[in-house]
């Protein structure tokens, strides 16, 4: 029992890890149709500014991320400025490769700027381990999954009731009705940049905490890729569930079966389910029309 | 302007090209690629090998992703297994090179069915990405395959001779993949312009309306899937001579988002555009190191402590200012060129 | 008797010239030895610390006035770790850059991949960043391994713990990559194993590039492990030790001789696990405080800093390869120096491995290890043993 609830504790560890950084994809996705392949660059290079910050100014969590959060909506907000917005009314695979050579330019500028060594990076979490109904903790897993918690239910609450939120599902189901209806849908692009490296900052700086710094951060985002299709890649809160569904599933598998089946078996679970609902578990339909 | 020219069989709607001009220079370029090592140095002869070989992949990856709509990035995978078969059948089974490579077409074209199966009903990045979880798969099952594949050790490729020719040294290689690259992109020209071709680009450009009008999808898709992964598995064969080692490592997923973005680079859909973008991409480190090489402060110590990462970065920028002043491709420019050849002095 | 002399001297004359201008790489003045090294990627910090080697080696040699005469000049070309990128960069060195020896030589993947250009060429070439079975068996003639494996490694570090501080109820458990240099430990692992009779509780395979590790040390403190082999390395070494604590596991913990680089220690260190590692190279004592002030003479602070294992084990096989191209006087060529280094016998490296002697068949050397343990507190290590054959 104690080994079950130790591996399903640490399912939920790596799948809020896996759902943060989806959460990042699909919010640009939603909005904008791009599959954004500079996520897990993004989630890298905010968590490298973060640690710059903690290491200057010795900040605890919380004040920390209140500096970290503003610096990567800026950072999306640049990002999409120059490279994105300029590529409007290009064919979409133009758009996506833009992002894949943008994450080789990111991938540069890290090494460049940072160099090669990893790093431990506290990020004012407290190190004592805690015991959370007798299955011991480090307090940046509870707050990695905390985090997870915390912006699913923003995310839901944002996108249902505020106007930003209900102006980016218009635009993402259709983007001439939203601007015939008044909505800005440039700014809305620019949103859902600016949020979604808010979420990769956030994502960023608690994987490190629980997991060291090291410039092969980039490669989660590419792990994190088949928690985005089972969820449905344009349903932020299902990124969220289907990060947690396959971290779960991904331990168990290890913890159970074992020799390195890990991965693996995050993946064939995405084969079986894409079978059957070729969405993913909570994505739209897409309606063709002959 | 040319005038005068009238079509009076089927066979001149769909040929080629009518134009003897085009012919001629087709057959130059041809003349002058076969002349090359001749000319240039052992190093370069080994780039243009690479190129060539990534040329083979591109028109593969094409046929699927750009003629028929199926986004694929298993490409690693499907590499790896023709290496493989071509590594296994010709060590540990002792055969002759001519066999063993069209047998690592076939092995990775019926491991594409494999992949293909589950993957019928998905569209867009969800294919991509079933796809791709298909190669993680594929590189875990050689991992763990000792039996047939030595595992993490890899297999060591050597004595490809066909009559006392070592085809993987030097002029041998390459005049051994410039055969291959040639057959391969005739193939494919002649595949798109037949009835499954046709029946590729219907699927591509609305596959609902293609269903109405007859074409039946489960089997063009697998088609596409086999016919794709057959010539990718013979690149992997090219790249085992070439490298003359395969390794798990050799194929790192990595080549997978390279693949697409050379028939990206080089339009999407064109096999002149995937051969255009394969060379392009193949050569284009070289060309960033000569750049450098002759423009850059050599003594400055920014230089020399980043320059690899500079070059790096630089190869990431050059895709990026690419498509945003051509989303089309190379190909998109290759047409511009032309056009402003034919129509100077007039606009258009 | 004059002309037959004069005649004599012209045909020696031409006959050196002939010699000079059948090897590439030498000249009257310069030797010119190739780096293959990782200079990019999250693995750089191997290739960085490699060129520093290098070039402190290089430094120091050309002062002295060089190889009779020669200066030593390092071509550094790049692959990022890709095996097909070094096949293509060692074919860059030979073909445009001309080098005579290959020194820096990557990764135990890469290094294969460059085997069938080295044999082409009889490249004289010194291994000492990969030193995997692999590489000299089969042993092909120019190649030249120092180096212990990661197996012996273990071994030495297990038969320590086993003899000194064993646990009351001893149940080992190993965690290892799924590929060769996984294999390698776990070799050692079961050498240790089966030798000393002890429980062998689980082996555990992971993925290169996972970096959460709780299912796994969760399956570890089932089985009630309390002596650990950690094949983890980095940041993947440090997460291992992190989850056992958290789990507040009792163990005596061996680990990869990646873990005495500093940027490993820092990581790991807050685990507060005291391991041990092993290695071919010292890693402090009077050689290592020598060798730094000959750095601070020859690099910069930059570069200092990059210092790890890696300079270290470089810089031997530079001084290696240049002893016995020293001995090969004016006549340089390749196939004199793949000789001389053949007959290479007790070289001394100034305390910084074990002599080196490559007269065995398999032309490896420096395989004997010295086991040291963490201070996790102060991040400084203490050498339990010398260096030893295992």
């Amino acid at each position: 029992m104690d080994f079950l609830l130790l591996l399903l504790a640490s399912g939920l560890v790596s799948g809020a890890a896996y759902g943060l950084i989806a959460m990042g994809f699909a919010l640009i996705f939603k909005s904008t149709g791009v599959v954004n392949f500079a996520q897990g660059e993004l989630v890298m290079l905010t968590a490298y500014i973060s640690f710059t910050l903690y290491s200057t100014f010795e900040l605890s969590f919380f004040p920390l991320m209140l500096a970290t959060i503003p610096i990567s909506m800026a950072i999306g907000l640049v990002l999409e400025r120059l490279f994105i917005r300029p590529m409007l009314g290009e064919p979409i695979f133009a758009i996506v490769m833009v992002t894949v050579g943008l994450a080789v330019v990111l991938r540069g500028i890290t090494i460049m700027i940072w160099g090669p060594d990893p790093y431990n990076f506290g990020a004012g979490i407290p190190a004592e381990v805690v015991l959370v109904g007798g299955v011991p903790f480090y307090p940046a897993q509870l707050y990695l999954i905390g985090a997870l918690a915390v912006l699913t239910a923003a995310g839901w609450a944002f996108l249902r009731f505020s106007r930003m939120g209900i102006a980016m599902r218009a635009v993402a189901a259709n983007e001439t009705a939203a601007l015939l209806v008044g909505i800005s849908v440039s700014r809305i692009h620019a949103v859902a940049w600016m949020l979604s490296a808010a979420i990769a900052s956030i994502a960023g700086v608690l994987f490190a905490a629980n997991f060291k710094l090291a410039p092969d951060l980039w490669f989660q985002g590419l792990r994190s890729f088949p928690a985005v299709i089972l969820g449905g890649m344009d349903s932020v809160i299902g990124s969220a569930v289907a990060g947690l569904v396959i971290g779960v599933i991904e331990n168990l598998f290890q913890g159970y079966v074992g020799q390195g089946l890990r991965e693996i078996s995050g993946f064939i679970v995405i084969v079986i389910v894409l079978m059957v609902r070729p969405f993913g578990l909570f994505g739209s339909r897409d309606i063709e029309r002959v | 302007m040319r005038t005068g020219h009238f079509k009076e069989r089927t066979a001149q709607l769909v040929a080629l090209s009518d134009s003897k001009v085009v012919w001629s220079f087709a057959g130059l370029l041809l003349a002058l690629v076969l002349a090359a090592p001749f000319v240039i140095g052992n190093y370069q002869v080994t780039l243009l090998v690479s190129a060539m070989i990534a040329i083979v992949g591109a028109v593969g990856l094409n046929m699927l992703t750009g003629t028929t709509g199926l986004i694929s990035l298993g490409q690693a995978g499907f590499l790896a297994v023709g290496a493989y078969t071509n590594a296994i059948l010709m060590m540990d089974h002792g055969w002759p090179v001519w066999l063993s490579m069209p047998a690592a077409g076939v092995v990775s074209a019926l491991v594409s069915l494999l992949v293909g199966v589950p993957s019928l009903r998905l569209k867009g990045l969800y294919l991509a990405i079933t796809t791709l979880a298909f190669a993680f798969i594929i590189n875990h099952v050689i991992l763990y395959a000792e039996w047939l594949t030595h595992g993490p050790n890899g297999i060591f490729v050597s004595g490809a001779t066909v009559m006392g020719v070592d085809l993987q040294r030097g002029k041998a290689l390459y005049y051994l993949t410039f055969g291959i690259t040639v057959l391969v992109v005739f193939a494919a020209l002649n595949i798109q312009r037949s009835r499954v071709g046709r029946a590729w680009m219907a699927i591509r450009d609305h596959d609902i309306a293609a269903r109405v009008m007859g074409v039946d999808l489960l089997r063009y898709k697998l088609y596409a899937f086999m016919v794709s992964s057959f010539i990718v598995g013979i690149a992997g064969a090219l790249i085992s001579l070439q490298i003359r080692f395969v390794n798990i490592d050799v194929f790192a997923l990595i080549l997978s988002i390279e693949a697409l973005a050379i028939i990206i680079l080089g339009g999407l859909g064109s096999i002149a555009g995937a051969i255009l973008g394969a060379i392009f991409l193949s050569l284009l480190p070289e060309a960033i190191r000569l750049f450098f090489d002759v423009f850059a402060d050599t003594n400055s110590s920014f230089y020399t402590t980043y320059v690899y990462e500079i070059r790096g970065i630089t190869y990431g920028i050059v895709i990026i200012a690419f498509l945003r002043l051509k989303p089309e491709g190379l190909i998109g420019l290759w047409r511009d060129v032309r056009k402003y050849w034919s129509n100077w002095p007039l606009a258009y | 008797m004059k002309k037959n002399g004069l005649l004599a001297l012209g045909a020696f004359l031409l006959a050196s010239t002939a010699a000079y201008a059948a090897d590439p790489g030498v000249s009257d003045t310069e030797i010119k030895i190739g780096d293959v090294n990782i200079m990019t990627g999250p693995a750089s910090f191997i290739g960085r610390a490699v060129s520093v080697g290098s070039k402190i080696a290089a430094a120091e040699i050309n002062e002295a006035g060089g190889v009779n005469g020669r200066k030593i000049t390092i071509v550094t070309e790049d692959d990022g770790y890709v095996p097909a990128r070094s096949f293509q960069a060692l074919t860059k060195l030979i073909e445009v850059d001309g080098i005579f020896a290959l020194n820096g030589t990557s990764g135990t993947a890469n290094v294969l991949a460059m085997m069938p250009l080295i044999e082409e060429n009889n490249l004289p070439t010194v291994v000492t960043t990969a030193p995997n079975e692999l590489v000299y068996n089969p042993v092909r003639p120019s190649v030249f391994t120092v180096g212990a494996s990661y197996s012996d490694a273990f071994y030495a570090q297990l038969k320590y713990i086993h003899e000194n501080g064993e646990p009351a109820n001893p149940v080992y458990g190993l965690i290892r990559q799924d590929d060769d240099f996984g294999g390698a430990v776990e070799a050692g692992y079961d050498r240790a194993v089966k030798e000393f009779g002890v429980k062998d509780g689980l082996r555990i395979r992971f993925k290169k590039g996972t970096a959460n590790f709780a299912a796994e040390v969760a399956q570890m403190k089932q089985a009630g492990v309390n002596v650990l082999a950690n094949g983890g390395i980095i940041a993947g070494a440090a997460n291992i030790l992190g989850e056992a604590r958290k789990l507040s596991m009792d163990l005596q913990v061996a680990s990869v001789w990646s873990e005495d680089m500093p940027p490993s220690v820092n990581l790991s260190a807050p685990a507060g696990y005291d391991y041990l590692v092993a290695d071919y190279v010292a890693l402090s004592g009077p050689a290592i405080d020598a060798f730094l002030e000959k750095a601070k003479k020859y690099a910069s602070d930059e570069e200092i800093g990059a210092i790890n294992r890696y300079t270290y084990v470089t810089y031997v096989g530079l001084k290696a390869l240049a002893e016995a191209m020293g001995q090969c006087g004016q006549d340089l060529t390749r196939a004199c120096t793949v000789e001389k280094l053949r007959g290479l016998k007790d070289f001394d490296t100034q305390g910084i491995s074990a002599p080196l002697s490559f007269d065995n068949p398999e032309q490896l050397s420096g395989t004997a290890v010295a086991v040291y343990q963490l201070n996790a507190a102060e991040k400084t290590f203490k050498a339990l043993t010398d260096f030893a054959d295992y």
